[in-house]
């Protein structure tokens, strides 16, 4: 086998689909070739990569109880709950994720719970001053609740000094406020490399964390927040 | 076959692949949303040609539904456009034998690839033709087997291997690339 041959079948070598015979001409081509065993090692480093930094996505909750009702088994305990128990139950959490506006409203029904920690997610210039306007009327409908915002890709842009929405005010001193009322607003240090942004166009009231999106995750995982999107 | 029974089997074969459903839909559309109304309609068809599906095995033919529902969206001006998608720009869709084309690319960029990160390998993978990033998204983060994905994306199994081998070639170029002008812009 030469290495042109090897190179057509190394993928399915490695996803196990090759056929004995191949597989051993291979592994014995791969034994006596160092630059054929190099690419083999990249191809490894690849799968891993992918597979270290995806996975399933899982449906959201509000989607699942959806089809569940309209394609299962009608059950008694399936039918809809009242108006009231689709914020409130079991479908809370995916409404909270769904909508800012619902979490605001479930936190005024249940006063009584812990404060809780929310993430806003923004990644798109476009939604920036939407998102800091419900940021806004969350903080009034829930007091007490924490905060934090991460930005990344096009969502930095209103973090770069000088920035204006689109009245043409200044988001600086809006920034200003919301951190005076305790929110946090954070910046992916990927995305300013990505885009050739230096550290110091970031105004002073926002911080840098390596990744936003490892960082929104780490909030969930190990601080407990819940996710929020516009 | 009766409504409830229709349904019991419905529910039993075709419910539990929502998260799939979704996942695949999710990476197809690049879009939360419109991924839902993709997993939504295409479970509505499902149901309306549930009769037709005999003897196959429902995970791939619902997958398969899912697929055209997302491209059909697609084509129709829904979701992201796929204008920036990385093309092979030198050879046509099976005009080559697998892996013989794209040349490998070797060490030293073992180091750029085994230091991706999630949001790299996520635009990357965004960035790759849709024949790619499917055959891609189904081999690695679904682990279906290369009969399955044929299965589901309608193509030869031949096909399918070679899809996925330019597609590795293609990722890996652009992991590179993405790494490298990280490099030049610290």
């Amino acid at each position: 086998m030469n290495c042109r041959d090897a190179a057509k079948i190394m993928d399915a070598y490695a996803d196990g689909e090759l056929e004995l015979a191949n597989a051993v001409a291979l592994e014995e081509h791969l034994n006596v070739c160092q630059r054929c065993r190099g690419i083999e090692r990249n191809l490894g480093a690849l799968r891993g990569a992918v597979q270290a930094h995806t996975g399933l996505e899982r449906a959201p909750a509000e989607l699942r109880g959806r089809l569940t009702q309209q394609f299962g088994v009608q059950r008694k305990e399936d039918r809809p709950a009242p108006r009231r128990g689709l914020l409130l139950g079991a479908f809370a959490m995916s409404a909270l994720a769904l909508l800012g506006s619902a979490a605001a409203l479930n936190l005024a029904l249940h006063p009584a719970r812990a404060a809780p920690k929310i993430v806003y997610h923004i990644n798109n210039s476009d939604t920036a001053g939407a998102a800091l306007r419900t940021l806004n009327n969350h903080l009034e409908a829930a007091p007490g609740i924490k905060v934090v915002v991460v930005a990344h890709n096009d969502g930095i842009d209103f973090l770069l000094d000088g920035a204006r929405d689109d009245k043409g005010q200044l988001f600086a001193p809006i920034v200003r406020r919301f951190r005076e009322r305790g929110v946090e607003f954070r910046v992916c240090q990927n995305t300013l490399t990505r885009r050739k942004i230096e550290t110091r166009a970031i105004i002073p009231d926002a911080a840098l964390v390596p990744s936003g999106i490892a960082e929104i995750g780490r909030l969930q995982s190990e601080e407990g927040y819940v996710y929020t999107r516009l | 076959m009766t409504d409830a029974v229709t349904r019991e089997r419905f529910e039993r074969l075709l419910l539990p692949h929502m998260d799939a459903a979704y996942s695949l839909a999710r990476w197809l559309m690049r879009h939360d949303a419109l991924a839902e109304e993709a997993v939504q309609e295409a479970y509505l068809r499902a149901f309306r040609f549930f009769e037709s599906m005999r003897g196959e095995e429902a995970r791939p033919w619902l997958l398969g539904i899912v697929r055209n529902v997302c491209y059909t969206a697609l084509q129709q001006g829904r979701g992201t456009a796929a204008c920036d998608a990385f093309e092979d720009e030198r050879h046509g869709e099976d005009a080559v034998a697998p892996g013989a084309v794209v040349s490998f690319p070797i060490n030293p960029e073992l180091a750029a690839i085994e230091s991706a990160d999630r949001e790299l390998v996520h635009r990357s993978l965004d960035a790759l033709a849709d024949e790619f990033r499917e055959a891609l998204v189904l081999r690695e983060i679904h682990g279906y087997s290369y009969r399955e994905i044929a299965t589901i994306v309608g193509a030869p199994i031949g096909t399918v291997m070679s899809r996925i081998s330019r597609g590795r070639r293609l990722l890996q170029r652009l992991l590179a690339d993405g790494i490298e002008r990280k490099d030049t812009a610290a």
